[in-house]
C-alpha cells in the first residue's frame, strides 16, 4: 500500500550506482501484482458506490477517499517501476559507449530479455547515426573522448589479448605485462575497454 | 601551427548560410574558429542549440583532405606529426560537439522531439539535423516500446505522467558568457519586481548570468558561452 | 555523461527517495477499508483523527485539492526547536543524522508551512554551510568526520567540488591526464575480482 516494494527497486539501483545489478524479476512481478490488485479494488469500490447511489439508501458508504488513497499508491508504484526500468536502460546506454556493441557475458546475464532487445536496438540506432555524419562513411563518436596531448603514448598490456593489427597493416602480439609505444589513436579504444593501461611518467 | 593553411587552400569554396541569409565565404581558420565557438556554446548551454551542420560538414571535409595529404608524407617527416596532431585536435572538437548534442537529445528526448515538431509546423528554424531528428525519434520509440512491453500486465493502463511532464533542461542555470558585440538592455532573470533589472553588455565583456536571460543572444551569435 | 535536470524529473532516483521521507499527517475523514495503513490498530476502517507518519508523495496527494483528506504537520526536524539549533550554528549540526535528504525533503515540507519559516531556514542553513563545504572540497586531507555530517545534496556538491579540485591539481602539476578505462569497465573488473575471491 505504501509502495514499499516499488521503492525497494529504486533503492537497489541507488545502492549499485556505476554498475548494473541483476534484473530483479521477482520484485518487479510483486510490484505489478500490487498495482493490479489496487486497480481491481478501486474498480470494485467504484461500482459499489455507484450501486448504493442508485438504490438511494442513506447507509451507502462513500469510498471516494479510499479510492483516492489507492490511486495515489498506483501512481507511485508506476513511477518507481518506470524509473527502475528507465535508469537501467540509461546504464545500458552508457555501457554501449564504454564497452562497445558487445557486452561481457556476465553483464549480459544481468539483463532481462526486453533489455537485451533494447540494447541491440540502441546499438543499431547509434551506429546508423554515426554512419550518417559527414559525407564519407561517417564518424566514430566513441573514440577521441579526450583532447589529444601527444601523438604517441606508452601503454602496458593487462591481458593476453593476442594479435592486434595496426592501421598501417603491421601486426603486434599483445601479451600480458608487455609494454608498447603506440600512436594514441590506435590504443584509445583498447584502453577504454581495459586491455591496455596508459602509463604516464 | 595551422595545418590547414599549409594544405594549399586558403579560401574554401563553402558558403555558410548566416542568419541574415547572406552568403559569406569563410577561410579555413574562420571555419575552425566557428566550430570551436559552436562546440563551447553547446557544451555550456543547458538546452540543445540550433545545429551547425554546415560547419561540421565543412570541417570534416577539410580533415579528410588533410589526412589524404598526410598519407603522402614520409613518416619520418617532422611536419607530419605536427599536422597529425592538428587533425586529431579538430576531430576531438567535432566528436565532442556531436556527442554533447546526442546526450542532450537522449536526456530530453520527449521535450526535444515535441519542440522540434512545433518548430516544423510553424515553419521556424529547425534545431536538429535530419539525422539527429531520426536518431531522436528512433530513441524515443525504443523507450516507449520498452515501457509498453513492461506495462502489458494491465492493458489500457496509461500512466502518461512521464509523457505529460517530460524532463526539460534547467534553463535558469548559470553560465559564463562573453559579449561578441555590444548588447543593450539584457533583462535579468527573476527580476519581475524590479524594473531596473537590465544590464548592458560591452563588446568583449564577460558576465555570469542565468542562461534564460541570454539564450536568444547565444542563438543570434551576439554572445558566446565560455 | 551525467546530464541531470533539477526541474521535476519523473525518473529521478534522488527525487523518488527524497519523497519517500515521512511526515506526520492527521486524517480529517474516515477512510473505509484502509485500516491497514495504521499498523497499530486492527479495525477495518481508518478513523478520522488518527495521526500517521506518511511518505511525502502520499501526504502531498491527499492534502491537495479542494477536499483534502489529511492535514499535514511539520516533521520535527523542521519545527522551531530544531530551527533554533540550526540558526545558532548550522555548521555544527550533523545534517546526515537529521535526515538523508534534509534539503530535498524540506523543499516539499515548506508548502505546508504558511509562515515561510522552513524555506527561510533551508536557505540560511545552506548559505552558512556552503562556505564550509567549499573549504572541505578544496582541502584534500581534511577531517573525514565532517563529511559524514553532510546531507545527500551537500555530499553530491562535495564530490563534484572535490573532483574538480583534483582535476585542476593534476592539470597544474602533470603534463596530461592519462586515458582511463571507462567507469563501468572498471566497476566490472572490480566485481570480477570479488567474485573470484568468493570462490577461493
Amino acid at each position: 500500500m505504501s509502495a514499499e516494494k516499488a521503492c525497494a527497486l529504486v533503492k537497489e539501483l541507488h545502492r549499485n550506482q556505476g554498475t548494473l545489478p541483476p534484473y530483479n524479476n521477482d520484485l518487479v512481478n510483486e510490484v505489478t501484482k500490487e498495482i493490479t490488485q489496487l486497480i481491481q479494488e478501486n474498480r470494485n469500490d467504484a461500482q459499489e458506490s455507484e450501486r448504493s447511489r442508485g438504490s438511494d439508501l442513506l447507509e451507502g458508504v462513500s469510498y471516494i477517499s479510499t479510492i483516492r488513497v489507492r490511486h495515489a499508491a498506483i501512481q507511485r508504484n508506476l513511477r518507481c517501476l518506470l524509473a527502475y526500468h528507465y535508469n537501467r536502460v540509461r546504464s545500458l546506454r552508457t555501457m554501449r559507449w564504454e564497452f562497445g556493441s558487445i557486452l561481457p557475458a556476465d553483464i549480459k546475464a544481468n539483463l532481462s530479455t526486453a533489455e537485451t532487445n533494447w540494447f541491440s536496438k540502441y546499438s543499431s540506432i547509434l551506429a546508423k547515426y554515426m554512419r550518417s555524419v559527414g559525407e564519407d562513411g561517417g564518424v566514430n563518436l566513441a573514440v577521441d573522448l579526450h583532447p589529444p596531448k601527444a601523438l604517441y603514448i606508452e601503454v602496458q598490456c593487462l591481458v593476453d589479448y593476442g594479435r592486434y593489427e595496426l592501421s598501417d597493416g603491421s601486426v603486434l602480439l599483445l601479451k600480458k605485462n608487455s609494454r608498447h609505444f603506440l600512436p594514441r589513436v590506435e590504443c584509445e579504444e583498447l584502453i577504454r575497454q581495459g586491455v591496455f593501461q596508459h602509463i604516464v611518467i | 601551427m595551422d595545418a590547414v593553411n599549409n594544405s594549399g587552400e586558403d579560401d574554401i569554396d563553402i558558403n555558410i548560410d548566416d542568419s541574415d541569409s547572406e552568403e559569406i565565404p569563410l577561410t579555413a581558420a574562420e571555419v575552425i574558429e566557428r566550430m570551436e565557438e559552436a562546440w563551447l556554446n553547446e557544451k555550456f548551454a543547458p538546452e540543445i542549440l540550433p545545429n551547425k551542420s554546415e560547419i561540421v560538414d565543412c570541417l570534416l571535409g577539410q580533415i579528410s583532405y588533410m589526412e589524404e595529404n598526410l598519407q603522402n608524407l614520409s613518416s619520418n617527416d617532422f611536419q607530419k606529426s605536427l599536422h597529425q596532431m592538428e587533425v586529431d585536435r579538430l576531430r576531438f572538437i567535432i566528436t565532442s560537439y556531436l556527442r554533447t548534442r546526442l546526450e542532450k537529445i537522449e536526456t530530453y528526448v520527449f521535450s526535444i522531439v515535441k519542440n522540434e515538431e512545433e518548430r516544423s509546423e510553424n515553419n521556424q528554424l529547425l534545431y536538429l539535423t535530419d539525422n539527429e531528428l531520426q536518431f531522436a525519434k528512433a530513441y524515443k520509440g525504443s523507450l516507449e516500446q520498452h515501457f509498453e512491453e513492461l506495462l502489458r500486465f494491465w492493458p489500457g493502463l496509461g500512466p502518461d505522467d512521464w509523457k505529460k511532464d517530460p524532463v526539460v533542461p534547467n534553463m535558469s542555470s548559470f553560465v559564463f558568457a562573453k559579449a561578441k558585440s555590444a548588447v543593450e538592455g539584457v533583462m535579468l532573470d527573476e527580476a519581475n519586481d524590479d524594473e531596473e533589472a537590465l544590464v548592458d553588455l560591452q563588446s568583449g565583456s564577460q558576465i555570469i548570468i542565468s542562461y534564460n536571460s541570454i539564450s536568444q543572444l547565444v542563438k543570434n551569435d551576439e554572445v558566446c558561452l565560455i | 555523461m551525467s546530464l541531470q535536470s533539477y526541474t521535476p524529473n519523473y525518473f529521478s532516483i534522488d527525487d523518488i527517495l527524497a519523497s519517500q521521507e515521512r511526515c506526520p499527517c492527521k486524517f480529517i475523514v474516515d477512510i473505509p477499508k484502509l485500516g491497514r495503513l495504521n499498523p497499530s490498530a486492527e479495525s477495518n476502517d481508518l478513523k478520522a483523527g488518527t495521526t500517521l507518519e506518511l511518505p511525502m508523495w502520499l501526504a502531498e496527494h491527499l492534502s491537495a485539492g479542494r477536499h483534502p483528506i489529511i492535514a499535514v504537520e511539520l516533521p520535527r526536524i523542521y519545527k522551531e526547536a530544531y530551527r533554533e539549533i540550526l540558526k545558532a550554528d548550522a555548521c555544527a549540526v550533523d545534517l546526515h543524522k537529521l535526515g538523508l535528504y534534509f534539503y530535498e525533503h524540506g523543499l516539499y515540507v515548506k508548502q505546508f508551512d504558511a509562515r515561510g519559516d522552513v524555506s527561510k531556514i533551508l536557505l540560511e542553513t545552506f548559505q552558512v554551510r556552503f562556505r564550509q563545504l567549499m573549504d572541505l572540497a578544496n582541502n584534500i586531507g581534511s577531517d573525514p568526520a565532517v563529511q559524514d555530517r553532510l546531507d545527500s545534496l551537500e555530499r553530491k556538491l562535495f564530490k563534484e567540488g572535490h573532483a574538480a579540485r583534483t582535476r585542476l591539481n593534476t592539470w597544474l602539476t602533470d603534463s596530461g591526464t592519462p586515458i582511463e578505462a571507462a567507469a563501468m569497465v572498471i566497476n566490472h573488473k572490480k566485481r570480477k575480482r570479488v567474485d573470484v575471491e568468493d570462490i577461493i
